[in-house]
């Protein structure tokens, strides 16, 4: 077999999220410095600190906000001392719940503090806003601990100038692909300039790029068919569109190409032909430019146009 | 709502570290044709098919259409697929087979953490606006309701580390397990859990037959019966939940019909070793069950699959006479959010 490979594969998309009423006054609230709950219906009536749009036990719609002391008291805790990126400190710190004097329930976030034997369920701490707030829970750098007076409160309920309506949450996940054996085995053999497809053996299709499994039959394909490089257009579409970052010139051809010898078109870009002049039947071979370690294109061969019938189970 | 319904056949892979010289499809192959051929059914033969695993977790979109090549999808077939924990699969199934619509089902799960760092692949499954983007890692999010426990007296650093030695003494007997062996319960990764009180990261998958009936009484020769199958939810505010305890498992415990008998054996879902404390609490296990066999998630624990097994575990030990009422149960999300549990019973020997 040869070697396994791989490469890295970054998933990264910004999240834009739009806010619920209460959500977006306790986030306008942290711009401005001021910490919201939202107070649940019926005779306890808790005061929910991060406030929420509906009662976790009745599923009640809630409006009633209420201002709560940036100040508070931790409820369990965790000490990290390896942070991991995009958490709210760089350097060791304890992951607390924190319920804030005026709450009835925690809120989750960071306690910067010099090592796990200053932290303790109990311990009283305060908000460290953030320099720079712009609706977020990160609007809270993160908590100290503090021992000082209790805050002074002013009843705000919520009313703001320029409320956040949504949030911009970036994420980003790393992973270092690898394509398994079979697909493993087509791209090393396509970097040869060969088309290596894998035959079921047990309904004998021969399938490209190959996936390790016959999908009819449901068991492993392992038997190796060179294919092509030539082929039929079992159909196509022009594209006139050009994606972001692509080098490719519009109005282009994108088609279904069934390899010679295979049993399943796959697709590429068809080029070396007007794209007015593309067809159902053309027959085409894999162009492999200087260096490439994979086909760049696919043009015309110049043989007569296949028959239909040669290609209509391929379609 | 009469029709008797059992697991049938159970199959798994030896989970690993990492699989990267196959492809998710490739990996899960043996295991289904393992389960057929326990069965000696064809994929012709099977009624539906349902299938429980995360894109997110190898960064593969539509990972699961490719998985279905491994099935023999063509001509279609009636399934059907959840971004949740194989148990969750198999729940589905059973409900079809309690309507009549089929009489056989094929569930599978599988999931390859390797590609990726699943600490941090888990937070993507938080609350979006007020929690994920501060990435609280999986394993940060259980310190924090271990803290709670040791607080509360529920539990001690000694008694977790006996949780974990037990499990992978356990597993020495499970040639499937990822950790056969006792580990050193090794520095805190977040404390006051240590690596040792934590699961390993590995790939791997699973599957299950169901057949309901007659059917079931053909295809195995002590089938499992699922007496009881059911799952509950808590809410997704950490800091609005008791941590120490979970109500939605208890529920679903008591919707299973788990409390009208005691069980003799309880596969619990509990990736670290503070969750069992919880779980044996809420499932009200008494020293005389036999907890986690296998070894439980702390010995192998193939995210998406490690529920399914546990049901698969106590399946296979009512198949192999081990076991006459079994306890099965699935957790997802962080601190034992939500929860399923099955009863499986053997026929009187």
């Amino acid at each position: 077999m040869p070697d396994v490979l791989k490469a890295p594969l970054v998933v990264e998309f910004p999240f834009t999220r739009s806010l619920g009423p209460v959500q977006s006054a306790f986030l306008t609230g942290l711009r401005e410095r001021v910490v919201l709950g939202v107070r649940t219906g019926g005779d306890d009536g808790r005061v929910l600190v991060p406030p929420v749009e509906y009662d976790p036990v009745t599923a009640e719609e809630l409006h009633d906000l209420v201002e709560v002391a940036p100040t508070g008291t931790v409820t369990t805790w965790a000490w990290n001392p390896a942070p991991r990126r995009g958490q709210p400190l760089s350097t060791p710190f304890a992951w607390v719940l924190v319920r804030l004097d005026g709450a009835d329930t925690a809120l989750l976030h960071a306690l910067d503090a010099p090592g796990p034997d200053a932290v303790h369920t109990g311990l009283r701490v305060r908000v460290r806003w953030a320099a720079e707030r712009v609706g977020a829970i990160t609007d809270i750098a993160c908590f100290e601990p503090y021992d000082g007076e209790a805050v002074q409160l002013k009843g705000n309920t919520g009313q703001f100038e320029n409320p956040v309506t949504g949030i911009v949450a970036p994420a980003r996940l790393d992973y270092t692909y690898s394509p398994g054996r079979a697909q493993s085995a087509y791209i090393h053999a396509l970097g040869d300039r060969r088309m290596v497809a894998e035959r079921c053996p047990s309904c004998r299709k021969v399938y490209v790029p190959p996936r390790g499994a016959c999908p009819t039959c449901g068991v492993a394909t392992a038997e190796q068919v060179e294919v092509g490089p030539r082929g039929t257009v079992t159909t196509f579409c022009i594209v006139n569109i050009k994606a972001k970052n692509l080098d490719i010139e519009v109005p282009y051809v994108y088609g279904h190409i069934a390899l010679d010898g295979a049993d399943l078109a796959l697709h590429g870009r068809i080029a070396g032909i007007p794209y007015d002049q593309v067809r159902m039947g053309l027959r085409v071979e894999a162009v492999w430019t200087e260096g490439s370690r994979y086909p760049d294109h696919y043009r015309p061969t110049g043989e007569p146009d296949a028959e239909y019938d040669t290609y209509k189970e391929l379609l | 709502m009469t029709r008797e319904i059992a697991v049938v056949a159970f199959a798994q892979t030896d989970h690993r570290r990492t699989s990267e010289e196959f492809s998710e499809v490739e990996m899960l192959m043996p295991v289904l044709h393992d389960v057929l051929a326990q069965t000696g059914l064809k994929t012709a033969d099977i009624g539906f098919t349902c299938s429980g695993s995360s894109d997110y977790l190898a960064g593969r979109a539509f990972s699961f259409t490719l998985a279905l090549d491994g099935v023999g999808a063509w001509p279609p077939i009636s399934e059907s697929h959840v971004e949740m924990d194989g148990a969750w699969a198999l729940y589905e199934a059973w409900t079809k087979l309690l309507t009549g619509d089929a009489d056989t089902a094929l569930v599978y799960s599988y999931g390859k953490s390797s590609p990726g760092s699943v600490r941090d692949v888990l937070t993507r499954q938080l609350d979006p606006y007020y929690v994920a983007p501060l990435w609280p890692d999986s394993v940060a999010l259980a310190a924090l309701q271990a803290q709670a426990l040791i607080d509360a007296g529920d539990t001690d650093e000694p008694a977790l580390a006996a949780v974990a030695a037990r499990s992978r003494s356990d597993a020495s007997a499970n040639p499937h397990a990822q950790l056969r062996d006792p580990v050193s319960q090794g520095e805190y990764l977040v404390r006051p859990l240590r690596t040792g009180d934590c699961p390993p990261i590995g790939d791997g998958a699973a599957a299950v037959i169901l057949a309901a009936g007659d059917r079931a009484r053909d295809l195995c020769e002590r089938p499992a019966w699922i007496r009881g199958i059911d799952h509950r939810i808590e809410a997704h505010g950490l800091g609005v939940r008791d941590l120490t305890d979970s109500p939605s498992a208890r529920l679903a415990a008591e919707k299973a019909g788990a409390f009208e008998r005691p069980v003799d054996t309880a596969e619990l879902h509990a990736p670290f070793t503070s969750q069992e404390v919880v779980l044996r609490k809420a499932l009200r296990l008494g020293d005389d069950v036999r907890v986690n066999p296998s070894g439980g998630a702390l010995a192998a624990h193939p995210i998406m699959a490690a529920g399914l097994i546990r049901i698969g575990e106590a399946a296979a030990r009512v198949h192999r006479g081990e076991s006459d009422r079994a306890l099965g149960h699935a957790t997802s999300g962080p601190c034992l959010q939500q929860n399923l549990v099955a009863v499986l019973e053997g026929d009187p020997r």
